[in-house]
Order: C-alpha cells, then structure tokens, then sequence
C-alpha cells in the first residue's frame, strides 16, 4: 500500500516536471559560460514570470549539432558570433529580430548602436543578431622592455626584439592580422598574390619569435622562464590581467591599423515558441548593470558600458570565416617548416 | 521443468566434451577479437581514409593516391620527415648511452636494493608526461633554472640560448623523458647473462675491461637495440613535445599530422602521413627483433 502511495506520488511529480517544462512560459537559452549566471536568471524570472533553461556549450561545432540536429525546435535563443551566425541565417536556422521590442539596444555603447554597420549582423535589411559580448586581440608589451610604447602589429617584425617575440600557434589568425598591417582591406578574402606576400611576411615573423604558444597559460609560462617582450594577444584582456596579477610589467595596445575581434550576439532560432519571451530576455540582458558584471567577471568587453576591452577610437575588425581555412592552415605548415 | 532436467541428465555424459572443446575456441577468439577490433580495425580504417581526399571540409570517398603523390612531391614533407626520423634516432642513441650504465650498475646490486632502485627509476613514469614537460621548460628557459644557475656560478655571462626553444631543446627533453623506457630492457638482457660467461671469461685471462667488452656487451646487443627501437618508436609518434618546447626552429612530422586533424580538417592526408610514419614504425621495432631473433637461433 505504500509503495502504492510512492508510486503514485513520483508518477504526479513527475507529471507536474513534465507540465512545466512543456509549459510555454520556459524560455530555452543555448549559450556561452557567463552569459546566463544564475542570478541574472532569477532576476528575469522574478521580473517577467518567465522561467529559463540555459544549456552550456562548449564549441562552435557543439551549437551548429545542437541546432542544426532539432532544425531550431530544442532552443528559443541562442549566442553565436558574427562570423558562426552566417552559416545559421543560411540555412534559415535563425529569425531576424523585431528591434522595437528590444528598446535597451538603442542605449548600446556607439559602436554597436548601427547594426547594419557590423558587417554579417543584418541580411537583406533584417536584424539576425544582438550584440552582446566581445573581446580584440591586441598586442601585450613588457613596459620595461619595448620603449616607446607600441602601436602596430608591424613591431613584432622589429630586429630590436628578434627571439623576445611570442607568436600564436594559429594560420588564420596569422595571416589576417599580417594582411591588416600590409593594408589590405578584407583580410578574411586573400588573393593568391595577397597569400604570396604574406607568407613571406609570416616566414620572417616566424624568425622574428621565440615560440608559438596555444594557450594562455602557456603564455604565462614562457614569459616567466624567458626574456619576452611582446605578445601576440590572442586571450586578450584576459591574457593582460593574468599577466598584471603575477606582477609582470606589462600593457596592452589596440594596434592602429586594427585588431582583430571576435563579437558574439544572441539569435534567436527559427523554432522559438515565445517570441516575446526572446525578445524579452535580450532587452533585460542589455542592461547596464548586467554589462559591467558580464566584464568584470568575465573579462570580456560588454555592449552597453565602457570597458577596458576597446576605447571608442579602436578601430576593431570583426571576424569573419576566412575564404578556405585548409589553405591557411596548410601555408602555416609551410611556414613553419622554411628553414 | 521435468523434462528438462531428464534431457540434462541424459545429455550431460555425451555433452561434457564440447563445452571442453569450445573452451579454446572462445579462447582465441577473444584473444584475437580484442587486437582485431581495437588495433587492426582501426589502422585498416586509417589506411583506408588515406586513399580518400578533401574538398571544402567534406571528404570525397572516392580513392585516390593523391595524398602519398603530395607526401613524395611536395617540398614541405620529405625533409621534416628526414629531419623527423634523424632527431628521434638521436635520441634513440642518446637514450640507450645514458640507460646501459644505468642498467649495468642495477645488475650489479644484489637483492632488495637492485628492486627498490628499479622501482624508483620507473617512478617518473607515473607522472603526468604533459607536467614533465612544463618542468623541463621551466629548467631550460633563457631565464630558466639551467641558465640562472649557470650565470650564477660565473660559467657564462649571458644566458645561453642553445637549449632555448629548438630542435636542441626537443632533443633533450624526449631523451628525459623516454630514459626509463630504455632501462627497461637493457637491464632485463644483462641480467639475462649467465654470470658464469662472465667467470670463465676472467678465468680464461681476459681482463674486466675485456670481459665486458667481448661478453657482456655483445650479449647484451638484443635488448640494447629493441631499446633503441623502443623509444625511436615512442619519441617519432610525439607531437606535444616538439609544440612545447620546439619554438620556431623545432617543427616535427608528428606536428604536421597533427595539424591535419586539427586546423586543416584534412584526415585523408593526415591518415596517409600516419600511414607513412607507421610504416617507419614498423620498419624500427622489426630492427630491434632481428637481432634478437637470429641471436636466438646460435645459441
């Protein structure tokens, strides 16, 4: 009899889990580590009455799985970049946003107020995403060491710092920042005599540095255990104030001809239940509050108040895919095997 | 139920040898299932992929000898491959140098100690060989231990930039960490030696220098050389090290495989470079048996 009582209890509880998740008033998030912190959730909860389930993800290659693999029906909203998002409005896995209901992106910092001035945000005139969080890769230089401060990437190729220079094990990267102090105006679509030249580039930075690392902790090492002056920074802010905490005298530069800069927004997907819902939670999250704790705990720029990320001079080069990554990748083997 | 147990009874007498003579059959098939479905399944998947190729990040199932046509022409590929197998040999030699007297002074302990030292050469073996490698880095570092102790001493007055990030630095770190894996063996076939070769070599006259170099010595040969074989096989399949501690100068094959699977998302030519190099591991663990098997066949 009491086993029949348990039973029948977990059966209604189970019953009433199952109500609320199908209940309409869930939004689904699909999104980045940082992005959706439990206590902004409780506060758009206790505000709007809308509960929220946020799915952490880990890869690019994770969302596409997650949202091409439901053709959109498993989330409502989603944080991609500019340059993944390109692939979602393709395949009509996102719809464009309705920017009246999201009254709070009028009050973004300047950069971000023109969406159609973010090259991939719009598409046929319509909005696919909301900016929301960004970070540049910019260059790290030791105070002590480079006199007077840096204010290009074309430093890196200085005989001043030959063996002192950290570069990034990365052949995209590589060969889009060359391109940008070269001038060139797309460095994400190389022509073959563009590839040419910058390899040559490349080959000489590569005499130029000590090593490439691969991540920020590797950075760290090297720097403590040998003579560094300048780093490539491609962990950016976060990079510069690990680097400070240990006591290394180091800053950071957004280099003149433009630094390369990764933007990610929210999109909402094409199987969104509650639209408003959506749009709801994007409006909320551009909040100015909201924004400097996403900085400060994150490190990462926010879209709504200044950060240490950009100053509104910084020329910033948002990311795009590149014209054929096997290339890149298969000219960077090639540059580092030259002698 | 009955019946059952009736058709047992009567079956149980005529039955009781096929279970005897399925024994050995499950035996060997799990024996062979296991290599079968782990190792040779997964390299004949490999050597299959190599014979396909990459157009705009899809495979293109189609064969073709396109990859190992690249391998042979292009110029990026054979001399990282010789440079490659050249440094590993290096460090095959370099391994093999410093374990034989290892080995030879653990023969000499009798007993308890002889083990507890064995034991405590294979104790790095435990630790994480990603960890061994930030250490070694920090060692050798332009402001690392090595140097700050070197200009400390007044040896040199600027740091020494010989180990720093480069093929030097790869070298020394893989002899570092593959030492133990050469200990092994060395020792196993000294002390193999009956120790009355030894006895009649010194009665017979011959001093310890010629004991050891005329008995000792070349019957020792076989486990020398499948150490060599061994860490020759271990430091060629190595890819982090040369990425921790190569910097500019210090590009591997093992890299550039690597990055096939990485970055470039080109597994048909990552496959075939795999292919190659395991061909080469092939070739090096047969050398390393040769001798040992036709050593077998005098005595």
């Amino acid at each position: 009899m009491i086993g029949f009582k348990h039973v029948l209890g977990a059966a209604a509880l189970a019953a009433g889990l199952w109500a609320s998740s199908a209940s309409a008033e869930t939004l689904r998030v699909l999104a980045w580590e940082g992005y959706a912190d439990p206590d902004w959730v409780k506060d758009f909860t206790k505000e709007t009455g809308i509960d929220v389930d946020v799915v952490f993800i880990g890869s690019d290659d994770e969302i596409w799985a997650k949202i091409k693999g439901s053709e959109g029906k498993d989330f409502d909203v989603m944080a991609v970049n500019t340059a993944q998002l390109q692939r979602y409005i393709d395949a009509s896995l996102v719809k464009p946003w309705d920017l009246s209901k999201i009254p709070n992106q009028k009050d973004v910092l300047p950069r971000f107020r023109d969406l159609s001035a973010i090259k991939g945000m719009t598409r046929d005139g319509k909005v696919y995403g909301i900016p929301f969080c960004f970070d540049s890769i910019g260059l790290i230089y030791d105070t002590d060491k480079v006199k007077p401060a840096p204010t290009s990437m074309t430093v890196l190729w200085d005989p001043q710092y030959q063996g002192k220079v950290l570069a990034y094990d990365n052949g995209e990267h590589n060969f889009s920042f060359t391109a940008l102090t070269e001038g060139i105006e797309n460095p994400f679509h190389l022509t073959d005599e563009q590839f040419a030249k910058i390899k040559d580039k490349l080959v000489d930075l590569k005499r130029n540095t000590l090593s490439f690392y691969t991540t920020a902790d590797e950075a760290m090492q090297i720097y403590h255990n040998n003579d560094v002056a300048l780093i490539w920074a491609n962990y950016g802010q976060q990079q510069l104030k690990a680097l400070q905490k240990v006591g290394a005298h180091v800053a950071y530069v957004a280099p003149e001809e433009g630094s390369l800069s990764w933007l990610d927004n929210w999109a909402m997907t094409s199987g969104v239940k509650d639209q408003a819902a959506a749009e709801k939670w994007v409006n909320f999250l551009l909040d100015k509050k909201i924004g400097a704790q996403l900085s400060e705990r994150t490190g990462f720029g926010n879209t709504v108040t200044a950060s240490s990320n950009a100053s509104d001079g910084d020329k910033l080069v948002w990311l795009e895919s590149v014209e054929d990554p096997l290339k890149r990748s298969d000219l960077w083997n090639e540059i580092k095997a030259a002698p | 139920m009955s019946s059952r147990v009736a058709d047992a009874g009567v079956e149980a007498p005529a039955a009781h040898p096929s279970p005897s003579r399925l024994v050995p059959w499950f035996a060997a098939l799990a024996a062979y299932a296991v290599p079968i479905w782990f190792v040779l399944a997964p390299m004949a998947l490999f050597l299959g992929y190599s014979f396909f190729s990459v157009d705009k990040g899809n495979i293109v199932f189609t064969p073709t000898v396109a990859n190992y046509v690249r391998f042979f022409t292009d110029p990026v590929f054979l001399p990282i491959f010789w440079r490659t197998c050249l440094l590993c040999l290096a460090v095959a030699v370099l391994c093999v140098l410093f374990a034989f007297p290892v080995a030879y002074f653990l023969t000499t302990l009798r007993g308890r100690r002889r083990y507890v030292l064995l034991v405590l050469l294979l104790v790095p073996l435990l630790m994480s060989y990603v960890i061994k490698i930030y250490a070694v880095r920090s060692i050798l570092g332009g402001n690392g231990m090595l140097n700050r102790a070197l200009l400390a001493t007044g040896l040199i007055d600027k740091p020494s930039m010989l180990f720093v990030f480069n093929l030097n630095a790869v070298l020394l770190t893989l002899t570092v960490l593959l030492i133990p894996f050469a200990v092994l063996p060395i020792f196993l076939s000294l002390e193999r030696i009956p120790k009355a070769l030894r006895h009649a070599s010194a009665d017979l006259g011959a001093s310890n220098a010629q004991t050891f170099w005329r008995v000792t010595v070349p019957l020792s040969l076989p486990g020398t050389l499948s150490a060599m074989s061994f860490v020759f096989v271990l430091a060629i399949g190595d890819f982090l090290t040369p990425q921790m501690v190569g910097g500019q100068s210090g590009f591997t094959f093992g890299r550039i495989i690597y990055s096939q699977f990485g970055t470039a998302f080109n597994w048909p030519f990552g496959a075939a470079l795999s292919v190659i190099l395991a061909a080469v591991v092939i070739i090096a663990i047969r050398l390393g048996g040769r001798v040992e098997s036709s050593r077998g066949r005098i005595q």
